[in-house]
């Protein structure tokens, strides 16, 4: 217990993980005490952390462990299904997005999401990135297809598809339809990036096309990603998160988390002992 | 080892009885639609002519059926016309804002009973809510219209369309749902734009086999849009229809009238073959670029 930068999880006052030397980067996204129950099931246990800006933080563990669960709650996408509740504190930016008067429209916009299958909208390629800006700012044509063109740049998709703008979205191969997901959610120019086991329906190269995105990305966005795969944990991320039945076991920097972990379950996990 | 075997020979065994049986069944079905398609066409390919198509039946025998043809074609638009827009809203009102509520699955119950309401008594509703008021409010100038006929089909039409549109929508994958959502899309937006635009080629699918199930309909018309042996397209006027002509000319004793109805049946049996043709194309090309 030496390391300044470790703290028991879950614990309320989890302190802030250090980036680099010691520089401690200002947390995005604060949860305290954080609860959630499917239809009564108690899914997340008192999760207690802090997701520092423009930093890429992981989240592995096994299946069913609340991983995604975790994920989903950041952008409250849980709100369309009935019998979900959330409990505790999820503070973005100073403010409570657990609020039920804090607006989804705007939540939504400060906060993307890509998910694990691509899932790009039957229309155009063009149309489908410029199909969430056009439901929250109004813009010219020519600032438009500037806009679009950005986030296809940022995707790393805009080579491949430049000539063909106007051609349906469903024709494109799975990983440049992923990469499409991902300009699409940038578009909207938000300040965070939620990535749902990204690059599980992907082959390698698709995958290490994603992974070196990810990369770029955190240059302009804070993301979260949560991942099966623990190489891909250890290879993009300044942080990982450990959960385990519902719980955060072990939050710390991802270089310590793969070589030294704190925890015995960690340890296990990461071994391949379990799970 | 031996144990075994016999095992696999039963196995074999049976596989090869289930496969002829199913092998049997399917001919059996093939086989009344190619006999009905042939004894349609035999008997009636004396009246198969381009006056079947060109005169209308004031003619009798030396007449043909363009009046019911005509008369058929507008008096099924116009129950699409009125059934497409209704059922697809009530469609996407069940699957994406009622899907999981007790409002939603009793309308969904409600709306199976009038798919399976005999059409006779939906013809007879609407000879009361609207043949015998108009003809009161006009005093008898009107009576029969296509435009009731066209009524008393969309009743039959719009439970198929509500039905395919609830189904299609439903078989949207839900991440789908989830991605416009998680871009702070509302859900009319998501619902118009979106679910309606993936699910298409599925609901017009359920249009199209809506039309080919109210090509055929007879009794709904008979005290509805009554029938015409001189062209009309005034849609508030007595109508001629196929199946009615064909009802009427099949007991007639005349000879030469059943020529010509049989010679409609095989028009309306081929129309509503390649309707269901056509969807089913329509449907599984959809399918290929979707993958």
């Amino acid at each position: 217990m030496t390391d300044p930068a470790f703290s028991p999880a879950p614990a309320a006052e989890a302190a802030m993980v250090h980036a680099g030397n010691g520089t401690p980067a200002p947390a995005k996204i604060t949860v305290r005490d954080l609860n959630f129950f499917y239809n009564g099931f108690h899914a997340l246990k008192g999760i207690s952390m802090d997701i520092p800006e423009k930093q890429v933080t992981a989240i592995i563990g096994p299946s069913g462990c609340g991983k995604s669960t975790l994920l989903r709650i950041f952008n409250r996408i849980y709100n369309i299904y009935p019998k979900l509740e959330a409990k505790g504190e999820i503070v973005l930016d100073g403010e409570n997005i657990l609020d039920p008067k804090y607006s989804l429209n705007r939540l939504r916009s400060k906060v993307g999401m890509v998910f694990q299958k691509p899932v790009p909208f039957p229309m155009t390629i063009f149309e489908n990135v410029a199909y969430g800006i056009r439901h929250h700012e109004r813009l010219g044509r020519a600032e438009m297809e500037n806009r679009v063109e950005q986030a296809l740049r940022s995707a790393a998709l805009w080579d491949e598809v430049k000539d063909k703008l106007k051609q349906n979205a469903l024709g494109l191969s799975g990983g440049q339809q992923q990469r499409l997901c991902i300009a699409r959610g940038i578009a909207l120019k938000p300040e965070v990036l939620l990535l749902d086991e990204p690059t599980s329906a992907l082959d390698p190269i698709a995958t290490s096309r994603i992974e070196q995105l990810v990369e770029e990305l955190k240059a302009d966005f804070t993301i979260v990603i949560v991942t099966h795969n623990m190489q891909q944990a250890a290879r993009c991320s300044d942080q990982t998160a450990f959960m385990y039945l519902g719980e955060l076991i072990e939050f710390d920097k991802t270089e310590k988390i793969f070589t030294k972990p704190n925890k015995k379950q960690t340890e296990d996990y990461i071994t391949g002992r379990f799970g | 080892m031996a144990g075994n075997n016999a095992l696999y020979v039963r196995r074999r065994i049976a596989n090869i009885v289930a496969l002829l049986l199913s092998s049997l069944a399917t001919l059996i079905g093939l086989f009344f639609l190619a006999w009905i398609l042939w004894e349609t066409l035999k008997q009636g390919i004396s009246a198969l002519s381009p006056t079947l198509f060109t005169k209308i039946t004031a003619y009798g025998e030396d007449g043909g059926l363009a009046n019911a043809m005509v008369g058929s074609l507008l008096i099924n638009f116009i129950g699409i016309a009125i059934a497409t827009p209704i059922g697809v809203m009530a469609g996407m009102w069940l699957a994406e804002y009622a899907n999981r509520s007790k409002l939603g699955a009793s309308v969904r119950f409600l709306n199976d009973i009038l798919l399976s309401a005999p059409s006779i008594v939906l013809g007879l509703f609407v000879y009361t809510i609207v043949v015998l008021p108009m003809k009161n409010l006009t005093d008898g100038a009107i009576t029969f219209s296509g435009l009731a006929g066209g009524i008393a089909l969309s009743l039959i039409a719009l439970p198929v369309v509500v039905r395919t549109t609830d189904e299609m929508l439903r078989l949207v994958p839900s991440t789908l749902r989830e991605a416009a959502l998680s871009l702070g899309v509302p859900q009319w937006k998501l619902t118009m734009q979106i679910l309606v635009r993936s699910a298409r080629s599925g609901i017009i699918t359920g249009v199209l086999l809506a039309l080919a199930r109210i090509s055929g309909e007879t009794a709904p018309l008979l005290f509805t849009a009554f029938g015409n042996n001189y062209m009309s397209l005034n849609p508030i006027d007595k109508m001629a229809s196929l199946p009615q002509v064909i009802y009427q000319y099949a007991n007639d004793p005349g000879e030469g009238l059943h020529a010509i109805a049989w010679a409609g049946a095989f028009v309306v049996t081929m129309f509503v073959l390649l309707l269901s043709l056509g969807s089913r194309l329509l449907f599984a090309r959809s399918k290929v670029s979707n993958d």
